[in-house]
């Protein structure tokens, strides 16, 4: 065991497929889908428009503070009520009211943030002074100036939630914001491993947000043959594609000794991750999972685990053709013909890009605490190029407590997160 | 010394004052500004119309691989040149045996999606202002190209950076707005002491200088209205200043493990010697009067480089000439260095490049290694009419000769995200 263990003392999330984690792992386990036609806007007549969409959005309900209200975006509400759940999870506000001085705990309180970056939509607001300048550029800065927001600049900041969090608790330690697509999520997991690891802090909020399937990105992601408008069926033989959702899970990460100091109880320990970069480019993906391969064994080296002690298997599992298969062939690579359980959980809440490694953590975590491993409903024929992923619609059983927690992004990036129930 | 510490043996940069490190260290040290009247776009609509541009910049030449180009915004290409400058200076660059060796650290600008796509978009779909959402479901398959998508990923330079360096071990791409590029260079010289790489490719690029992203600064009245002083509009520190000039481009170093460094007798600009990071948590776009946010970070940095205040010789600060910054800074500094506060030199380079927002805090890092290794503080432009809250000693005459053992560069981020780092001269770093 590291003299600087990191355990994980809280979590929070909400999903397409349910309100909290209570409800979304229930959802998995009953093999129920949050994946819809996009309700947001009138999505009838769209050739791609499924979405795992957030169910009745009601902000004012999912953020304490109102107020707020008017600098965030639907994103940035999603991230921070995750947030809430997470903190209040793992009672922590309660233990630092308790201190006779703060201070010391809060300077030591890191944040770390799995953002999605920028949205289209928040380019919409100067539609309407683009549309009225009438193509004169003079003529778009005078009425931008006139139409737009005052504050939109900081409703578009991709780091709105890091903020946020920071204000709203008044944590003030270290804190990175990862742009990083499909991997932000679960890279904010791991950077804060490596802070509180280096003993810059003690514990640490980590989330990982996103509201993947506005209304731009169908279109685009489709153009580049991304989307499927069928369904998400990771591994299946004639998968066609992912759909895209929203959603945010958070974590409260505590140093070993912090989360004995204050009598926490411990769910769980992140034992080790890995980042690598494919270097294929913007969109490629290897066919033969090599990025997939370096990071499980680079995370196994660092949590100093072996294949044979790894229990079950989190994948990426997007349901795109290249990357599920190149996902089974990485597994093949390490786990050789050992039937470690795999599962996924896109098929249900949609692909939630930056949030995904972060929810798909904490749901990892509960496969491990509970030994079930979701099957997966919507897979129906094992695709022949997936073989070595031992996936079931049925539900399987991990063979102990440690998993894997596998997520994939653009610029070839792959990242690998070790997690174990243990507490 | 650490088991591990961080060498800096390549630098590259493009900025206002010059697309290099030579032409650009040149400018400052003759006291030049790079800001001009906008020139990139017709600015004549926006209550600010100054700004500090690159310009005359060539990345074709610089960068041969023509495919990769179409995948490159304006701001990668920034980052492209900067990264070929700083791998060839550095004199070492991944090979199939260290590819999974190096990694890539970067902080990068949030403008991702260009004004003409937007233009477009609303031409096709928004005519009158409102999208038509039905059109824009039947036609918007066919409406992006696959290259546009890519550019508009946050990830895209992180790729084309991956991919032309074969950079294939770890990656991170972070942006907490101005203290994106601080905290990119922090987090990679953790990544080279833990031993997770041996080289590092660590920087910032940006641009915020186009019709969107510069509405966004004019509509909260947080930059510099001078339009007719240009190159006096931004100055940090003095009792007139009345907000930052938005600047851009980009910064790139080649970190190293140290002992590595030396085996293969290469020049060392400094040591990266230590990070501070924190979290203001006080008001999106300032932190408070008093120095708090800011101040952890200096001493959170202070403690990771094993230094103490007395060691400090110059502080390459944030120094954005907004009234708040300025003014939090030089408190935290205060509060920091006690009396020893007013025997520091302190400066902000943003006097003479503008702010570079997720660059700032790389190119500024740059500036530290050089100013130890030729022995020169760059100098406060434009500081004229003293301001009796902020009294240090900013370095206003003009750039000082002096010994530099110890640089400090201070990053503070709209969202309130902090960075401090310590660089360390070679001398310094190995007679610890």
């Amino acid at each position: 065991m590291r003299a600087n263990g990191v355990v994980i003392t809280g979590f929070g999330c909400l999903t397409a497929s349910g309100a909290d984690v209570a409800a979304t792992w229930e959802a998995v386990l009953s093999g129920e889908s949050g994946i819809r036609e996009a309700a947001t806007w009138d999505s009838s007549g769209w050739p791609h428009k499924l979405a795992g969409e957030i169910k009745d959005y009601r902000p004012r309900e999912l953020v304490s503070d109102r107020k707020l209200l008017k600098f965030i975006t639907r994103q940035d509400v999603i991230g921070l009520n995750a947030v809430s759940q997470a903190v209040a999870h793992s009672r922590i506000i309660e233990h630092r009211d308790g201190l006779a001085d703060p201070t010391s705990f809060n300077d030591r309180t890191g944040v770390f943030v799995g953002s999605p970056a920028t949205k289209y939509r928040y380019q919409h607001d100067y539609l309407s002074p683009l549309a009225n300048a009438a193509g004169d550029s003079r003529e778009f800065g005078v009425r931008a100036m006139e139409d737009v927001h005052p504050m939109w600049l900081l409703r578009a900041l991709p780091n709105n939630v890091l903020a946020y969090v920071g204000i709203q608790y008044g944590f003030k330690g270290a804190n990175a914001n990862v742009t990083a697509h499909g991997i932000s999520g679960s890279q904010a997991i791991a950077e804060a491993c490596r802070y509180l690891r280096d003993g810059a802090i003690d514990q640490a909020i980590v989330v990982g947000y996103d509201s993947a399937s506005e209304l731009e990105a169908l279109p685009y992601y489709a153009s580049v043959g991304l989307l499927s408008s069928r369904g998400l069926r990771p591994f299946d033989r004639n998968r066609d594609g992912t759909v895209l959702g929203e959603g945010a899970g958070a974590l409260v990460l505590e140093t070993r000794d912090a989360a004995d100091r204050r009598g926490a109880k411990i769910y769980g320990e992140v034992l080790g991750s890995s980042v690598v970069a494919e270097a294929e480019g913007v969109l490629s993906v290897r066919e033969d999972g090599e990025g997939v391969s370096r990071a499980i064994r680079l995370a196994l080296e660092d949590s100093g685990k072996s294949p044979d002690e790894i229990g079950m298997i989190s994948a990426h599992a997007n349901g795109t053709r290249v990357s599920d298969a190149a996902e089974a062939r990485a597994f093949t690579e390490i786990f050789g013909a050992a039937k470690i359980p795999v599962t996924g959980f896109k098929w249900s809440l949609g692909h939630t890009v930056a949030a995904s490694g972060a929810i798909e953590s904490i749901l990892a975590l509960l496969c491990l605490a509970d030994g079930r491993a979701p099957g997966i409903p919507t897979l129906e024929e094992l695709s022949p190029d997936c073989q070595g992923a031992n996936v079931s619609a049925a539900e399987q059983k991990p063979r102990s407590s440690v998993g894997l927690v596998v997520s994939r992004a653009f610029a070839g990036l792959n990242s690998c997160i070790v997690l174990s129930s243990d507490g | 010394m650490r088991a591990r510490s961080v060498a800096i043996t390549g630098i590259g940069m493009v900025t206002p004052l010059g697309n290099d490190v030579p032409s650009t260290w040149k400018a400052i040290l003759g006291g030049e500004s790079g800001v001009r009247e906008i020139s990139g776009f017709d600015a004549s609509g926006f209550p600010t119309r100054i700004a500090a541009e690159v310009r005359g910049l060539r990345a074709e030449e610089a960068i041969e691989d023509r495919k990769s180009l179409k995948y490159a915004t304006p701001f990668s290409l920034f980052a492209l040149a900067a990264a070929e400058e700083a791998v060839q200076d550095a004199g070492v660059r991944p090979t199939p045996a260290t590819a999974e060796r190096w990694g890539l650290v970067s902080g990068s600008g949030m403008m991702t999606v260009e004004f003409d796509f937007l233009q477009r978009f609303q031409r096709e779909f928004a005519a009158d202002g409102e999208i038509d959402v039905a059109r824009l479901g039947a036609e918007g398959e066919r409406f992006i190209s696959s290259p546009e998508f890519a550019r508009h990923r946050a990830v895209a330079g992180q790729a084309l950076l991956h991919k032309r360096y074969d950079i294939r071990g770890y990656s991170a791409n972070l942006h907490t707005a101005c203290a994106s590029g601080g905290q990119a260079l922090g987090l990679a010289m953790r990544v080279v002491r833990s031993g997770q790489a041996d080289y590092v490719l660590a920087g910032g690029y940006d641009t915020m200088i186009n019709p969107i992203g510069f509405a966004g600064f004019c509509l909260l009245g947080a930059i510099s209205t001078d339009n007719d002083r240009p190159a006096s509009a931004s100055r940090p520190f003095d009792r007139t200043r009345n907000g930052f000039v938005v600047g851009e481009g980009a910064g790139f170093m080649v970190l190293e493990d140290w002992q590595r460094a030396r085996e293969r007798g290469a020049k060392i600009y400094a040591e990266l010697a230590g990070e501070g990071n924190s979290l203001s948590s006080y008001r999106i776009t300032d932190s408070p009067p008093s120095g708090d946010g800011p101040m952890q970070a200096i001493r959170g940095a202070l403690a990771d480089a094993g230094e103490t205040v007395d060691a400090i010789d110059y502080i390459n600060a944030h120094g954005t000439s907004t009234p708040m910054n300025d003014l939090s800074e030089t408190n935290a500094i205060k509060e920091v260095f006690g009396n020893r506060a007013h025997a520091l030199a302190v400066s902000s380079t943003k006097s003479q490049i503008g702010h570079l927002i997720a660059a700032a805090g790389a190119v500024e890092g740059i500036f530290c290694a050089l100013a130890i290794k030729h022995s020169t503080a760059p100098m406060t432009a434009n500081l004229r009419t003293p301001d009796p809250e902020c009294d240090l000693d900013y370095v206003s005459e003009g750039c000082r000769p002096m010994q530099i053992d110890v640089a400090m560069s201070n990053s503070f981020g709209f969202g309130g995200s902090n960075s401090c780092l310590v660089f360390r001269s070679p001398q310094r770093a190995e007679t610890r």
